[in-house]
């Protein structure tokens, strides 16, 4: 089964985790994404995310059929949380249970790297002297070439390195 | 046709949908200038957004029969996960 979700809520490591295991699968492989304190040596408080919502999980379940061509996993789970999310908190967990290790932890990297680069969600970040920046992934084909230009009382884009 | 705009493009048009004319057969380029012509201030990030209609990614090259009720989203650089 395939479980998207996208939800405004703190995230339950463990609740995902219960909602894939089985009795039939001996791994279960988890990515959790949280919210670092820091980027480009500026303090970050916290991250705001938003959602184009039904486009979003339609691509979320595009990336569970893609999963499921490659690899022989049993449930996959990916989801992610918008709105604010503090410093050290969740904003996406993708768990996927199969029979043994190798295929789910080769389907979670894949899963959190396709998700970066087609699932049209975005993060603000939200620095300790006020200003925000909303970021993009270097995964984003669409993002290439962005000019690292830096204004600090206005919304920009800035490069996203990591 | 509806329009949506997010993060930064909803930034810069200051709301998050809108209502917008645009010919029935067209490409996505077309669809693109239709936008920028409406909304100039999005010229500043004019290159590095996407266009998504009826929820599928569109681009530049492609052809497009617009109806009543169709949806398009304008989309920039992505960053959740």
């Amino acid at each position: 089964m395939d479980f998207v979700d996208i939800l405004y809520e703190k995230l339950s490591v463990e609740d995902i985790s219960d909602m894939v295991s089985s009795p039939s699968c001996g791994a279960v492989s988890m990515f959790i994404g949280t919210t670092r304190d820091n980027f480009d040596g500026k303090q970050v408080l916290k991250l705001d995310y938003e959602a184009y919502i039904p486009m979003a999980k339609r691509k979320m379940l595009e990336v569970c059929a893609s999963i499921r061509q490659q690899w022989d996993v049993h449930n996959i789970a990916i989801i992610h949380r918008i709105g604010v999310v503090p410093v050290k908190e969740a904003s996406i967990v993708i768990a996927i249970s199969s029979e043994h290790r190798k295929e789910s932890l080769e389907a979670v990297h894949f899963a959190i790297d396709t998700m970066k680069a087609i699932v049209p969600i975005w993060k603000k970040e939200i620095y300790a002297d006020e200003a925000s920046a909303w970021k993009h992934n270097k995964e984003c084909a669409w993002a290439e070439e962005l000019p690292n230009t830096q204004n600090s009382e206005n919304a920009v884009i800035v490069v996203d390195k990591l | 046709i509806n329009l949506l705009f997010f993060a930064k493009s909803k930034e810069i048009v200051g709301q998050k949908q809108t209502q917008i004319y645009l010919p029935k057969k067209t490409t996505g380029k077309n669809i693109l200038e239709g936008i920028l012509n409406e909304f100039p201030g999005l010229q500043l990030i004019a290159n590095n957004v996407v266009l998504s209609l009826n929820e599928e990614y569109i681009d530049n090259n492609t052809e497009v029969n617009l109806r009543a009720g169709d949806e398009i989203a304008v989309i920039p650089p992505v960053s959740g996960g």
